[in-house]
């Protein structure tokens, strides 16, 4: 058959020749041109996709959200157009350009959000009790975080659409495995806080949990709770954001309170959080070091590396690795085992640097949802 | 067209279409029976055999670019369209007897919850941890990664 094919090519060879050579050349002309349009075409192609994935998946959650605040809040009426509402809610930054005293406007402005999102789940949900309402913020939170990056990446995706700038759509294109990855570990932390399950975040609060559950406890500031607990002739003062409903707390304060209390006579200070993992580290690693193991804003690092500065006292770290898929997603396994890992670092830090009769402070930073004391 | 969905996301359990492979058989065919031609056209017509050759390259040019290029992020067929639910347990243990036992998570489940009482002495069950099931996925990452 290849034979016959190449005799019928050879007796048509110049015909054949022709009409392959003028196809080659008018797809390299049409190449050369359109190699940058056709890139695009196809770069926004994508871009389409994944935003259609992410609308679904906001959707999704702002469903899920208006379900659980209905069956947890039993509210009357209609509550659709309010947490619409509200998911589009916004809070402008604080501008920077004198930055003295930016500390405290941050601390003002984190607290009124904190009470315009209490009042807003209280009004949604009137028969939540605290903590549902706890965990109900933080669902509206992600519906929040899920609705901001849909119309972000809309706006980048429409305007490259408008203007077929290959520079625009290429900025949303590049970063975007690292926006779907987001998107995800955010849609992850739906169930979670749906029903209050323990997430990755919550391993700071695990660990402090484990430290000081069966002894005598108390509030030493907004949301935070400690207690003393003997170990070994020292005195470790324990604190964690009061579960088991969704917050963080206020750790800056509730460090603050203690120092204030003790008169700044603590040996040492030990901060347990959740720390981002690299690519390669196993999820659930204990790293030890030394400064403020703290996130969010800045606020509270600044606060608690400002006042362990005034009495000089020193900080370590723990840290307990995971990816970003894990932070507010329900608690996976390694993560769990990871804290019984840190609980031993601790003590063995306390061994290693105090001495008995000594007081230290540890605190398990991070969100508690789902995790009691 | 086809590798613009069929090629998509190899790495995340080689979800190719059929009419992907389908593409990729039939390019992979005609390349193949192009660089036949050219090989044993060269010397003879050489203009038209280097005519055939440049196609059969192409073409494996072709198949190779709609297999082995950068992952999409999302395709238009991807099937986790939908927030993923994982499975939840709680275990509970008696701090009395050490009894232990393990149930499917349930809203107002937390750790150190006083939750139920204890079948074998009359202590109260705590609950003590609260994870996720293990996943499939996760074991197999693990092993592709542990040479690391």
């Amino acid at each position: 058959m290849v034979l016959i094919f190449g005799q019928v090519l050879q007796a048509q060879e110049s015909d054949l020749s022709m009409i392959l050579q003028t196809l080659y050349s008018f797809a390299f002309i049409a190449y050369l041109f359109y190699a940058q349009k056709i890139q695009t075409l196809q770069m926004l192609r994508q871009i389409e996709v994944t935003l259609r994935k992410v609308k679904t998946l906001k959707e999704e959650a702002r469903e899920r959200t208006v379900k659980t605040l209905i069956e947890i809040g039993k509210p009357t009426g209609d509550i659709g157009p309010r947490v619409d509402r509200f998911i589009d809610f916004f809070s402008i930054g604080l501008e920077n350009m004198d930055p003295a005293g930016i500390v405290d406007k941050m601390d003002h402005f984190l607290k009124t959000n904190k009470r315009v999102y209490e009042a807003e789940v209280k009004a949604l949900a009137p028969n939540a009790t605290p903590t549902e309402r706890n965990n109900l913020e933080n669902l509206i939170e992600v519906s929040q975080a899920l609705n901001i990056y849909y119309k972000v990446m809309r706006h980048y995706y429409l305007l490259g659409k408008k203007t077929m700038n290959i520079y625009v759509i290429m900025q949303v294109h590049m970063i975007l495995p690292m926006l779907l990855q987001m998107v995800e570990a955010y849609s992850a932390g739906i169930q979670a806080f749906e029903h209050g399950m323990p997430i990755g975040d919550g391993v700071g609060p695990i660990v402090a949990a484990k430290l000081m559950h069966g002894y005598p406890q108390s509030d030493v500031a907004e949301e935070i709770v400690a207690a003393e607990v003997p170990y070994e002739g020292r005195t470790l003062i324990v604190f964690k954001a009061k579960g088991p409903g969704g917050s963080v707390g206020n750790p800056d304060e509730g460090l603050i309170n203690i120092l204030k209390e003790r008169k700044g006579k603590v040996k040492m200070i030990i901060t347990v959080d959740a720390a981002g993992k690299l690519e390669g580290e196993p999820v659930g690693q204990v790293s030890e070091g030394i400064g403020a193991a703290i996130g969010g804003t800045g606020k509270e690092k600044f606060k608690m590396e400002e006042i362990t500065n005034k009495y000089k006292i020193p900080m370590h770290a723990i840290a307990i690795k995971q990816g970003m898929e894990h932070v507010v997603a329900p608690l996976v396994e390694p993560l769990f085992d990871a804290t019984d890992k840190a609980v031993e670092s601790v003590k063995r830090i306390v061994m290693d640097y105090t001495e008995p009769g000594d007081v230290v402070v540890v605190a398990g930073i991070g969100n508690t949802i789902g995790v009691g004391q | 067209m086809a590798g613009d969905q069929g090629s998509a996301q190899p790495a995340a359990g080689m979800q190719v279409s059929w009419i992907a492979y389908a593409a990729i058989l039939i390019v992979g065919f005609l390349s193949l029976f192009s660089l036949y031609m050219g090989f044993i056209n060269y010397g003879d017509n050489t203009d038209i055999a280097i005519i055939f050759i440049f196609l059969g390259a192409a073409g494996f040019a072709a198949i190779g670019y709609m297999l082995f290029r950068g992952k999409p992020v999302a395709t238009a067929k991807d099937d986790t369209l939908t927030i993923k639910k994982v499975e939840v347990y709680t275990t509970l243990e008696c701090p009395k007897c050490q009894q232990k036992r393990v149930r499917d998570f349930k809203r107002g489940d937390y750790v150190f919850k006083d939750d139920e009482p204890c079948t074998r002495c009359d202590g109260l069950m705590v609950i003590t941890k609260i994870a996720r099931k293990k996943e499939e996925e996760d074991k197999k990452k693990k092993e592709e990664s542990s040479w690391l």
